[in-house]
C-alpha cells in the first residue's frame, strides 16, 4: 500500500472568471510560473487535467533538483503543488478544451463548458511518451504495452518484460521495474545507452537486465496479450524475435500541442516556438517547460522557463 | 495502538479540506469478517478521518447481510458515501483508497457534502440523460497512477448526473481476480457494462462517447 496523498486537486476554491495569469499545466513549469507570478503582485491560476506535478508523478525518484540529494517524484509534486498553494495561487483540475488567444484578454474554454479570461496564458502543457509506431502497438496497448512503470508495473509481477529506449527515463523507469519484475530486456536502436552514468552503472549492476543495442523494434506479437517482440539489427538488418511478458517504451515524448495549433507558432514536431523571453508568436501567450522547442527537458529547465516568462510578463503585459 | 496511517502533515491537509465540507456525509462500509485483508486498514483509515471533522460517519455492514445486497455489494472491501438527504448515487470505492486515490476519496466526500452535483457540461448532461437502462462503470487503478485520480472523478461525475450510472473505483492489486478477468494490465482501464473497456483517462466528453458506446451496443 502507498502512502496516503492528498495530491494536488483543488477542492477548497470557487474558481473565479478572471485571472492575470493562467497557466495550463501543473507540472514543475506551470507551478514554478504560479509562484513567481504571485510574488510579482498577480492572480494565477494553474489548471492542470490529471495530477500536479505532472510527468514527476511517473518517476520513482529524482536526483537532480537541488535541496533534495533524493525525492520521489510524488512528493516533490506534492511539495511544489503545497508551495504554490501556501503563496495563495488557485488551481483547477480540469482539461481545456480551446483557447483563444486573440485580443488583450485571452479565453480559456474548460471541459464542463466553463470560460476563464486572462491577460497573460502561459503554456505548459508539457510533454507525453512517444509511441513506437510499429504494428501491433496500438492492439496491445493496455494487454503488454505500457508507458507508465509506476502505474502498470505492479501487473508485471516476477515476469519478463522489455524496456525500449536507452536514455534517462529509460534507465529509471527500468531501476524502478527491477523492484517488481524477474527480468527486464533494454532494447536501444543505438549502440549505447544514452542515459546519466550514474543510472546507467545502477542499471548493469543489477544483474537481471541484458541488452540488445542497435536495434529497433519493428513489431509486437501476441495472441491475446504481448507475447514476443520482432526486433531488427541495424546494421545486419537481421530480425530476430524475443520473448516478453510485457514491454515498457520510453523513447522520449511528444508535446502536447494540440490545443495550440493554429493559434501560436509551432514548429514542424508540434513542440512551441518561443523567444528569448519564453513568448510565442502571440503577445501574452508564452510557453515554458517540455512542450517548448529546445534541447534539454529537465525539471531545472522548467522552473528555469518559468522564472523567465513570468519575469517578462509582469514587465511587459502588467502595469 | 500501532502508529497512524495518517502523519501530522497529511492531517493539516485534510483537516483543510474538511473545512469545506458543508452537510454531513454517511459512508456505508462493507467487509467480509472471514476474508478481508485489506478492511482492517480502512476502517483505521475512516476513524482517523472521522476524528478530523464531525461531518462524517460511517456505519459498518457485513457483506451478505439485506444492506449489502440491497447495494449490490458483493467484494468487500467496499465503501458508499451517502449525500446529506442519504441517497446513495451509485458510487463505489472497491479498495483502499491510498496514494493518489486519497485526494479522489476525499474530493468525493467533499462533492457529496455539498449534495453530488455533477460538474460537467450542458451537453454532457443532455447525453446522459437519454440514458435508459443501467450502466455499470469500473474504474480499474493502482495508487500510484498519476491519471487515475481524473478518470475516476469523470465516472463519479456522470454517476451524480444519471441515476442509471454505477461507477465504481477498483483497486487493482487487491482485486486481483477481478483484475484478470478483466485483462487489466494498465491503468486506468474503464470497464463499461463488463463488455466494453478502454485505457486511459479521456476528457469527460470522449469518455461519455465510450460510455454511450456500451449503452447503444
Amino acid at each position: 500500500m502507498n502512502a496516503f496523498e492528498v495530491g494536488g486537486l483543488n477542492i477548497a476554491k470557487k474558481i473565479k472568471d478572471y485571472y492575470d495569469v493562467i497557466i495550463i499545466g501543473g507540472g514543475p513549469g506551470g507551478i514554478t510560473a504560479a509562484i513567481y507570478a504571485v510574488q510579482g503582485g498577480l492572480s494565477p491560476l494553474v489548471i492542470e487535467r490529471a495530477i500536479e506535478g505532472g510527468q514527476m508523478n511517473n518517476t520513482e525518484t529524482i536526483e537532480n533538483w537541488p535541496g533534495f540529494k533524493t525525492i520521489s517524484g510524488v512528493e516533490l509534486s506534492e511539495r511544489m503543488a503545497e508551495h504554490a498553494r501556501h503563496f495563495g495561487a488557485d488551481s483547477l483540475n480540469s482539461e481545456v478544451t480551446s483557447i483563444d488567444a486573440e485580443g488583450k484578454l485571452k479565453k480559456v474554454i474548460l471541459e464542463t463548458g466553463k470560460m476563464i479570461e486572462a491577460r497573460v496564458l502561459v503554456i505548459a502543457t508539457g510533454a507525453n511518451p512517444r509511441k513506437l509506431d510499429v504494428p501491433g502497438e496500438g492492439v496491445f496497448s493496455g494487454k503488454g504495452v505500457s508507458y507508465c512503470a509506476t502505474c502498470d508495473g505492479h501487473f508485471f509481477s516476477g515476469k519478463h518484460v522489455a524496456v525500449v529506449g536507452g536514455g534517462n527515463s529509460a534507465m529509471a523507469e527500468t531501476l524502478y521495474l527491477l523492484k517488481i519484475v524477474r527480468k527486464i530486456t533494454i532494447i536501444q536502436d543505438l549502440l549505447k545507452l544514452t542515459g546519466d552514468k550514474m543510472l546507467q552503472d545502477r542499471v548493469k549492476a543489477s544483474g537481471k537486465v541484458d541488452f540488445v543495442l542497435g536495434s529497433k523494434v519493428r513489431g509486437i506479437e501476441g495472441d491475446e496479450k504481448v507475447e514476443r517482440l520482432l526486433v531488427e539489427k541495424s546494421d545486419t538488418g537481421e530480425q530476430i524475435s524475443v520473448d516478453i511478458d510485457g514491454v515498457f517504451v520510453f523513447i522520449g515524448t511528444t508535446p502536447n500541442s494540440s490545443l495550440l495549433r493554429g493559434k501560436v507558432d509551432l514548429n514542424r514536431y508540434g513542440y512551441v516556438l518561443v523567444d528569448s523571453k519564453m513568448e510565442t508568436s502571440v503577445p501574452g501567450v508564452y510557453g515554458i517547460g517540455d512542450v517548448v522547442e529546445k534541447e534539454v527537458r529537465q525539471i531545472a529547465t522548467a522552473a528555469g522557463d518559468a522564472a523567465v516568462a513570468m519575469h517578462h510578463a509582469i514587465l511587459d503585459h502588467f502595469d | 495502538m500501532s502508529e497512524k496511517l495518517l502523519d501530522g502533515e497529511i492531517r493539516k491537509q485534510v483537516e483543510e479540506i474538511f473545512g469545506n465540507m458543508r452537510s454531513e456525509v454517511r459512508i456505508l462500509f462493507f467487509v467480509d469478517s472471514k476474508r478481508c485483508e485489506f478492511c482492517e486498514t480502512i476502517e483505521k483509515l475512516l476513524d482517523e478521518l472521522v476524528e478530523l471533522t464531525d461531518k462524517i460517519s460511517y456505519d459498518k455492514i457485513t457483506a451478505g447481510s439485506t444492506e449489502a445486497n440491497d447495494h449490490g455489494i458483493e467484494m468487500t472491501p467496499a465503501m458508499i458515501p451517502l449525500t446529506p438527504e442519504g441517497d446513495d448515487k451509485g458510487i463505489r470505492f472497491y479498495g483502499i483508497p491510498s496514494g493518489h486515490e486519497f485526494g479522489t476519496f476525499l474530493k468525493t466526500l467533499v462533492d457529496f457534502s455539498a449534495g453530488a452535483v455533477p460538474e460537467i457540461s450542458e451537453r454532457s448532461l443532455e447525453r446522459l440523460d437519454s440514458i435508459d437502462d443501467p450502466v455499470d462503470i469500473k474504474v480499474f487503478v493502482t495508487t500510484s497512477c498519476p491519471y487515475c485520480p481524473k478518470a475516476v472523478l469523470t465516472a463519479f461525475g456522470f454517476a451524480f448526473a444519471s441515476s442509471k450510472i454505477t461507477a465504481s473505483m477498483v483497486e487493482a492489486s487487491e482485486f486481483e481476480e477481478l483484475s484478470k478477468k478483466f485483462r487489466v494490465s494498465s491503468v486506468p482501464q474503464v470497464v463499461i457494462n463488463s463488455s466494453r473497456s478502454f485505457v486511459g483517462a479521456h476528457p469527460e466528453e470522449e469518455y461519455l462517447t465510450e460510455i454511450m458506446k456500451a449503452v447503444t451496443g
